[in-house]
C-alpha cells in the first residue's frame, strides 16, 4: 500500500496562449512526497506556483506532463475526492445561503446522511464559533466569519487530506490560533494537511516539513527544524545568570575560540504578548 | 447527486429579483390581455389571451430562463464558487445535468403558476360566453375525409376548387369510414365546414345550405337546412347513435336556391370528435411549452460551459430566434437559387444572374442548409395553433415533441459535458 499522502512525480504545467503556444511555466517538474499524518507547509512568493499545485492536485487543472496520487489514487479519480478536504484561498462561498445551508448542500455532495449530516453541521457550526449566526445569509458575513465557514466545509466529510490555502488570512490573532489549533488537532486525528500560506511564523509553527517554490521549480524540501537549524551556531537559554557569571561565559567561550554573536533576553512573539493581553483583559 | 445540482441551482434562482419581477410581470400581461381591443367575435378575448400568453408572456419568460441559465455557470466560474463544487466527488457531467434540472424545475414552477392564472382568468371569461361560441373550451380530434366526390354538375372548377350551383344541379359528398375504431365511448361527433359561399343576390350575408348526414350502413339520411354564413365556419352536432351502426358516414352539403354557389375541396368538411375539455388540453399545451423551455435550458448551459455569461446570452437568444425561422433560412438559400432556375419567370433585369449573386449562392447555400438542419426548430412546440381551433393535441404529437427534445437535448448534454470535463480552471 501506498503510505503517502501525496505523491507527485514530474508535475509540470505551462499555460499556453490562443494559439497553443508556450506561454507560462507555471510549475516545472515538481516531485513531492507528502506522508500520511504529517503537516505540510507548501511555501513561496506569489507566483511561484503553491495554487497551480494545489489546483493540479484536485483537478481543476490538468498537467502538461507528470502524475499525481493522493492517498493512493490517482488524482483524476472521482473516488479520492469524497476524502479530501479543500479551503480556496478566498472564501468562494454561496452567499444567498446561510452557514447551515451551505453546510447541507456541501453534505449532499459528500452523500452523507441526513441524520448524520445534521450531526456534523450542528458540530462544526459550533467549532468554528458560528452558532450564533447559523441562520445569517453569508453575504452578511464578515472576511474572517466566512474562513471560518469555509474551514467547517472544508472538513464536511471528516477527510483524511486536508488542503488548506491561506487559512488564516483574514483572522484576527485569536481566531488565527484557534485555526493552528483546529490543524494541531487535524494531526492528532490522524489527518494529513497541505498548508500553504504566507506567514512564515505559522509555517514554523504547526508544519513538520515544507517545500519552498520559486516560479514553479521546487527550491528545497524538508523538516522544518533541520532546515531552520544552524549546524554553526549553539544556543543556550539560561535563567537567572547574573552580569558576572555571563562575562565570565563569554570570556571562557573566547578562550576556546568560540565567537559570540550576540547576548541578549529572549524576546517573546507579539501573537503571545497579543493573546496573553487579550486573556488578561477577559 | 443531480438532484442535489438542481436543487441548489433552483435555490439559487428563486432567491433573485428577476425570477420575481418575470412572473409579477407575466401575471399583469395575463390579468391586462382581456382587455386588449379586438375584433367583435365573442370568443375574440379568449382567443387573445390564449395569443397573448402563448406569445408574449411564453417568449418573456424564456427570455429570462435564457438569462438566468446562460449566465449561472460562467458566473460560479468567475466568483470561483465552482471550485467548492469541483473538489467534492461529483462529475462534471452531473454539474451539468445538475443545472440543467434545476433550470427545468424553475420553468415548471413558472409554467404551473404562470398557467394557473391564464386558466382561471380564461374560464372567467369563456363562462360568460354563449354555448355556440365556447368550441374554444374544447378538445376535439379531427378526422379527415376518407373519400370525397360530387355527385351531379360541377358548375366550374377555379384553382382546384369546385364551385357547385345551388338547385340541387350538384351535390359535394364526404365520405368518413372506420369510425368505429378511431372514436372513444364518451366522445361526441361535431362536423366543421369551411365552404367558401358566393351568391349572385346582392347584401348577402348568408345562404340556406342543405346537409345531408347519412348512416353509410342503414341507408338512413337525416337532412337539415342550415343557414351558412360567408366567410364563417359552420359546425353541425351529428348523433353518436350514428357512427355505433355502421362505423361509416356520408355528409353531402349543397346550396338550396339556384342564386348561391359554394366552392368545395376534399378538405373543407371535417369531422370532430370532442373527447376532452379545455384543461386536458390545456395541460398538453404547457408540457409541450416545457418542452421548448428544457431544450433552450440545454442549449444555453451547453454555450455557458465554454462561453462567457454576455456571449452565452446572445449566442442562446440567437439560436431560438433562429429555431422559429428555419423556413425562412431554407428558403434564403432558395430565393437566390430560384433566379436561375426560373429565370422565365423574372423580370428582364434579373434573368442574366449576377455573378455575385451566384457566388454568394455558392458560398451560403450549403452553410444555411447545414444551419436549418442543425438548429433545433422551435416551430415544432407551438401548441397555440391548437388550442385556438380547440382542436385535441394528440398524444402522437406530444409523443414526437418529447421524442425531439429528448435527442436535442441529450446530444447537446454529451457536448456539454465534454467541453466542460476539458476545462481548466485558472
Amino acid at each position: 500500500m501506498d503510505n503517502s499522502a501525496v505523491r507527485t512525480e514530474g508535475l509540470t504545467k505551462v499555460y499556453k496562449d490562443f494559439w497553443r503556444r508556450k506561454s507560462v511555466s507555471a510549475l516545472t517538474n515538481l516531485n513531492l512526497n507528502i506522508e500520511r499524518g504529517e503537516i505540510f507547509g507548501l511555501l513561496g512568493p506569489n507566483g511561484s506556483g503553491k495554487t497551480t499545485t494545489v489546483k493540479l492536485l484536485l483537478g481543476l487543472l490538468f498537467p502538461t506532463s507528470g502524475k499525481s496520487w493522493l492517498l493512493g489514487y490517482s488524482s483524476v479519480d472521482l473516488k479520492v475526492k469524497s476524502k479530501i478536504g479543500f479551503l480556496p484561498e478566498e472564501s468562494y462561498l454561496y452567499k444567498f445561503l446561510n452557514a447551515e445551508e451551505i453546510l447541507d448542500f456541501y453534505g449532499k455532495l459528500f452523500d452523507i446522511p441526513k441524520t448524520e449530516r445534521k450531526l456534523r453541521i450542528d458540530k462544526l457550526i459550533h467549532d468554528v464559533g458560528l452558532n450564533p449566526y447559523r441562520k445569517r445569509p453569508l453575504s452578511q458575513y464578515s472576511k474572517g466569519m466566512l474562513r471560518r465557514i469555509g474551514l467547517a466545509q472544508a472538513i464536511i466529510n471528516d477527510p483524511d487530506l486536508v488542503i488548506l490555502d491561506e487559512p488564516t488570512s483574514g483572522l484576527d490573532p485569536i481566531a488565527s490560533r484557534e485555526i493552528k489549533d483546529l490543524i494541531l488537532d487535524f494531526k492528532e486525528q490522524g489527518k494529513t494537511v497541505i498548508l500553504c500560506s504566507h506567514l512564515l511564523a505559522d509555517v514554523q509553527n504547526i508544519c513538520d516539513r515544507i517545500a519552498i517554490l520559486n516560479k514553479g521549480v521546487l527550491q528545497v524540501m524538508g523538516n522544518v527544524r533541520e532546515l531552520l537549524s544552524q549546524k554553526d551556531i549553539i544556543e543556550f537559554v539560561v535563567k537567572n545568570l547574573s552580569d558576572n557569571d555571563i562575562l565570565e561565559v563569554e570570556t571562557f567561550i573566547k578562550s576556546r575560540s568560540g565567537d559570540v554573536l550576540s547576548i541578549n533576553h529572549p524576546a517573546s512573539t507579539l501573537e503571545e504578548l497579543f493573546l496573553a493581553i487579550i486573556q488578561q483583559s477577559k | 447527486m443531480i438532484l442535489t445540482i438542481a436543487g441548489h441551482t433552483f435555490r439559487e434562482v428563486i432567491r433573485k429579483k428577476i425570477l420575481h419581477v418575470l412572473i409579477g410581470l407575466g401575471i399583469l400581461i395575463i390579468i391586462v390581455s382581456p382587455f386588449i381591443p379586438t375584433t367583435d367575435e365573442p370568443d375574440a378575448r379568449v382567443k387573445m389571451m390564449l395569443v397573448v400568453f402563448f406569445q408574449v408572456v411564453v417568449f418573456l419568460c424564456i427570455v429570462g430562463v435564457i438569462f438566468l441559465s446562460a449566465t449561472s455557470l460562467p458566473h460560479e466560474i468567475e466568483d470561483r464558487t465552482i471550485y467548492g463544487v469541483l473538489s467534492k466527488p461529483v462529475s462534471r457531467l452531473k454539474i451539468v445535468a445538475g443545472k440543467i434540472t434545476g433550470f427545468a424545475l424553475l420553468s415548471v414552477l413558472v409554467l404551473i403558476i404562470l398557467g394557473l392564472v391564464n386558466v382561471v382568468a380564461i374560464q372567467r371569461i369563456a363562462s360568460r360566453l354563449p354555448e355556440e361560441f365556447r368550441s374554444i373550451l374544447k378538445a376535439r380530434n379531427e378526422f379527415a375525409a376518407s373519400r370525397f366526390s360530387i355527385q351531379g354538375k360541377v358548375h366550374h372548377v377555379r384553382e382546384g376548387i369546385a364551385w357547385i350551383e345551388g338547385g340541387r344541379t350538384g351535390i359535394a359528398l364526404w365520405s368518413f369510414s372506420d369510425l368505429y375504431k378511431k372514436l372513444a365511448d364518451k366522445s361526441s361527433l361535431e362536423v366543421e365546414f369551411n365552404l367558401k359561399i358566393d351568391c349572385s343576390r346582392k347584401d348577402v350575408d348568408a345562404i340556406p345550405l342543405v346537409v345531408g348526414i347519412e348512416d353509410a350502413g342503414a341507408g338512413q339520411c337525416k337532412t337539415s337546412i342550415l343557414s351558412a354564413k360567408i366567410d364563417e365556419p359552420l359546425t353541425i352536432k351529428i348523433d353518436r347513435e350514428i357512427v355505433k351502426k355502421s362505423g361509416t358516414i356520408n355528409i353531402t352539403a349543397f346550396p338550396m336556391h339556384s342564386m348561391d354557389y359554394i366552392g368545395v375541396t376534399g378538405e373543407d368538411a371535417k369531422l370532430y370528435s370532442v373527447q376532452k375539455g379545455f384543461i386536458s388540453n390545456y395541460i398538453k399545451a404547457m408540457g409541450v411549452t416545457f418542452l421548448k423551455f428544457l431544450l433552450i435550458i440545454t442549449i444555453a448551459v451547453m454555450g455557458s460551459t465554454y462561453l462567457s455569461a454576455p456571449v452565452s446570452i446572445v449566442s442562446a437568444l440567437v439560436v431560438f430566434l433562429c429555431g422559429h425561422i428555419l423556413d425562412f433560412v431554407k428558403d434564403f438559400s432558395l430565393v437566390i437559387q430560384r433566379y436561375d432556375v426560373h429565370e422565365h419567370a423574372l423580370p428582364p433585369v434579373l434573368k442574366k444572374p449576377n455573378i455575385l449573386l451566384v457566388y454568394i449562392e455558392y458560398l451560403i447555400k450549403k452553410p444555411l442548409e447545414w444551419v436549418s438542419v442543425i438548429l433545433p426548430d422551435f416551430k415544432r412546440f407551438d401548441s397555440l395553433k391548437f388550442l385556438l381551433k380547440g382542436i385535441n393535441i394528440s398524444w402522437e404529437t406530444v409523443g414526437i415533441s418529447v421524442g425531439y427534445t429528448a435527442l436535442y437535448a441529450g446530444i447537446c448534454l454529451f457536448i456539454a459535458s465534454v467541453i466542460f470535463k476539458k476545462r481548466e480552471f485558472l
